[in-house]
Formats: structure tokens, C-alpha cells, sequence
């Protein structure tokens, strides 16, 4: 990151968080001023819905392709999305108990996104069980691409067949109006374009690992031993994850 | 066999534990469905796990095509899911006083879920099946794909268990249909994922 960026997002983090307060409270809520949560809350779980589609897309593109490198795309837009989905059960599970009571309401929304975070906490389970990372890489690609069914039905069909405590259709019916919206709108943006710097650096560093595997056995140590210990002879690896993802 | 004797075992532990009371619609809904799914997690799942164990899938590999190996499995996992579903049912209602209201939608929604089972668990037994731990693997990435399925199965079949309540008979029709459409899907991408895995 170039120090104009790092200073943009400082200045992102400080004016988002200026808003956030700046806003007038939302009185269709039990605890008005708490309902500020949702502003850290819904950008993390669109932001998550939308890394685990791009997972699975990056899952097919391993598939199609049969190249590890994007089996390491893959694993890291889910990783992002696991990241991002804890965080919206963190959040949901606080507003939960402030503005409806309780920490769990067995909402139907509330409940479909733990079946979320179960499917995907499965696709790292299935990923440790394989020792062998080509077919490690062709297994969780296919599951990846079979919990799409599943985590559709939960995340859109289900909290809309039955009644919720969470507005439905929020986003659809633009609900969110005025400064509401834009802030929500804004930290959308930013946690979204935050998460993918993060997912940026995490496929540089699985390629790395990528490339060291490639080569184990061809690398020298300062010594001129094998490559047994963990200093080894840089490598040069095009910036890959930026230029294809 | 395993699936079916596992069905037996917990209606009859159900009907013992329920003797002359009369199960809620949700609670004997619920039953059912959770039957269902560790019936088919116990037995279904072993159609890969057990051709690797004796060996046998190499052969296989060998001799047969991809998608002739998947729906040679899953068809035959699919009658033994709605043998399981029918001997559960008649259990169900002979050994508790539970009845059913209405029969077609009963029998739609559990056509569709058992279809949707017998897909789903085939597939994750193929992707378990080269695994080191296959067995708990199983079980492990299987309960997190199935627990939509129940959700939905068990919204089909509380209506017609007697359940009463504002939308339950759309959210019944609903959920049948959403089962019968789940198991279309699987079927129409199980093959070509299974595709992805077995070749390898």
C-alpha cells in the first residue's frame, strides 16, 4: 500500500466513524441509539454473501482450469467470507440481545446464517483432510460449488418464508434512506474494498507458498545445504493474484 | 439394512418415550425428518467409503464412466431412501397416535426430501471417500449441506401432521415444492461434480 492510500483509509476509518455518531437515532428501534450497529453489521454480510459467490466462482474457474492457483483464489475469497460471516454473527448476536432481548432468538435469518457458517466451517474441515493439495483442491472446489445450493436457499429463500424479526427486503425495497443509507452505503463500499486488499494479500502469499512447494527439493539455503531449514534463496514470483483475480 | 434398522430403533425409542401422548405436529415433524437424516448419514454415505475400503473403486475407475458410477449409486441410494421413508411412516403411524391429514402433499414433500437426501449424501460420500478420516468426514461436511433440507422438509410436513398456524399450508406447499426442485438441482449437478473428484 502507498502511503496516499494508507493516509485515504485512516481518513476513511475517521470520517465513516464521524458519520456513524453524526446520524440522528432510528426511533422504529427498542434502543434507538444502538441500532448503529447495523452499519458495521449488514456491510458484513453483504460483504461476506458476496466473497462466498466469488469463492464459488473461483471454485469453477479451479475446476475448469485444473490450476492450483486459483484452487489458492478460491480458498482465500472463502477464508475472507468465513472471516466476514463470524463477524456479522458477532454482531447480529449483540444486536439480537440489545434490541430484541435475547443473544438468540432462533430468528429464521438468524438461524439460516448459522447453517451458512456451518456449510462453509465444513469446507475448511473437508480442505484439512487432505494432505495431498491437488486433490484437496479438486474436492473442496466441488463442494464449494455444492454448498452454492444450499447457501442461497439459506440466505435468500428461508428468512423469507418465514416471519422474521429482521426486516426483510431492506436492500430491495430501499429501505435504508437519507443518512442511514449513506453511511451504510459508504462502509459497504469501504469494508468491501478493505476485505479485498485483504484477499489480495492472502493469494500473494498462498502463491508464494505455491511456489515454494513447486520448487522444494531446487531451493538452496545460505549454506548451500537443501532447502530443509526455513531460510531459503529468494524467489522472484510475478504479482499474479493482482493482475487474474 | 443399517439405515433401515436405525429407522426402527428410533420410532420405537420415539413411540416408547411419547406412550399415549400425542406428539405435537412440529415436534413429530421434526422427529421424523431427524430420523431421516442420520438414517441416510449412517447408511448412504457408505456406498463410496466401502469401495474404497475393499479396494474396489480402482476397478471402477477402470471399467466404468464417471456419471454411470454416480447414478448407479445415488439411484440405488434413492430406493433405499424411500424404502426407509415408507417403513418409517407406517411405523410412525401405527406405533404412535400421530395421523396424517394430507396425504398427497405428505407424500410429495417426502419424496422430494428423500430424493434430495439420497443426492446429497451421495455426493459428500464421494468427496469423503478419498479422505484419512472418511468416516467422521462424512458426518462432518453432510449435517451442514442436509440442515437446509430438514428445515424445509420439516415445513412440508407439519401442515400435514395436523399443524395449524397463519401460512403453514403455503409455506407446506412451498417447502414441498422447494425440496422437489432442491433434488432436481442435485441431480442435475451431481454428475458433473462427482465428474470433478472421481477422475482424480
Amino acid at each position: 500500500m502507498t502511503k496516499l492510500f494508507r493516509l485515504f483509509v485512516f481518513l476513511m476509518i475517521g470520517v465513516l466513524t464521524w458519520a456513524a455518531y453524526a446520524v440522528p437515532d432510528a426511533q422504529m428501534f427498542a434502543v434507538p441509539e444502538m441500532a448503529r450497529l447495523i452499519f458495521f453489521h449488514l456491510p458484513c454480510a453483504l460483504s461476506c454473501t458476496m466473497f462466498f459467490y466469488f469463492g464459488a466462482y473461483l471454485s469453477f474457474r479451479t475446476i475448469q482450469s485444473k490450476s492450483l492457483s486459483w484452487d489458492v483464489r478460491a480458498a482465500s475469497a472463502n477464508e475472507l467470507g468465513m472471516v466476514l460471516a463470524v463477524l456479522t454473527m458477532i454482531t447480529g448476536i449483540i444486536f439480537s440481545k440489545i434490541q430484541w432481548g435475547a443473544f438468540w432468538s432462533w430468528d429464521p435469518r438468524q438461524t439460516s446464517f448459522l447453517f451458512v457458517l456451518l456449510l462453509y466451517s465444513a469446507y475448511f474441515v473437508l480442505r484439512s483432510a487432505f494432505a495431498d493439495p491437488e486433490k484437496r483442491a479438486w474436492v473442496s472446489a466441488a463442494y464449494a460449488l455444492f454448498c452454492v445450493l444450499p447457501a442461497t436457499f439459506c440466505i435468500f429463500v428461508l428468512p423469507r418464508i418465514m416471519e422474521s424479526l429482521h426486516p426483510s427486503n431492506t436492500v430491495v425495497d430501499g429501505q435504508l434512506k437519507g443518512w442511514y443509507g449513506w453511511v451504510t452505503w459508504s462502509l459497504v463500499l469501504f469494508i468491501t474494498v478493505f476485505a479485498s486488499i485483504i484477499y489480495k494479500l492472502a493469494v500473494r502469499a498462498g502463491l508464494l507458498e505455491l511456489k515454494v512447494l513447486e520448487n522444494y527439493g531446487n531451493l538452496e539455503t545460505r549454506g548451500g545445504d537443501t532447502a530443509l531449514t526455513g531460510v531459503v534463496r529468494p524467489i522472484p514470483v510475478p504479482d499474479e493474484g493482482g493482475a487474474q483475480s | 439394512m443399517a439405515s433401515g434398522l436405525f429407522s426402527i430403533v428410533a420410532v420405537v425409542g420415539v413411540a416408547f418415550a411419547s406412550y399415549q401422548e400425542r406428539l405435537s405436529p412440529s415436534v413429530a415433524s421434526g422427529l421424523l425428518w431427524v430420523i431421516l437424516l442420520f438414517s441416510s448419514i449412517v447408511a448412504l454415505s457408505r456406498s463410496f467409503v466401502a469401495e474404497e475400503e475393499a479396494g474396489t473403486a480402482i476397478l471402477l475407475r477402470l471399467v466404468a464412466r464417471s456419471h454411470a458410477v454416480f447414478w448407479g449409486k445415488a439411484l440405488f441410494n434413492l430406493i433405499q431412501m424411500f424404502i426407509t421413508a415408507a417403513v418409517l411412516s407406517i411405523l410412525l403411524f401405527g406405533l404412535t397416535t400421530q395421523t396424517v391429514s394430507h396425504y398427497p402433499l405428505y407424500t410429495l414433500g417426502l419424496l422430494g426430501g428423500c430424493a434430495s437426501l439420497a443426492g446429497a449424501v451421495t455426493l459428500c460420500g464421494a468427496l469423503a471417500a478419498q479422505a484419512s478420516n472418511r468416516s467422521a468426514l462424512v458426518g462432518a461436511i453432510g449435517i451442514p449441506l442436509l440442515l437446509p433440507l430438514i428445515a424445509m422438509g420439516i415445513g412440508a410436513t407439519r401442515y400435514c401432521l395436523g399443524g395449524v398456524g397463519v401460512g403453514i399450508a403455503s409455506r407446506a406447499v412451498s417447502s414441498a415444492i422447494g425440496l422437489s426442485v432442491y433434488a432436481f438441482a442435485i441431480f442435475a449437478v451431481g454428475p458433473w461434480l462427482f465428474d470433478v473428484v472421481w477422475k482424480e
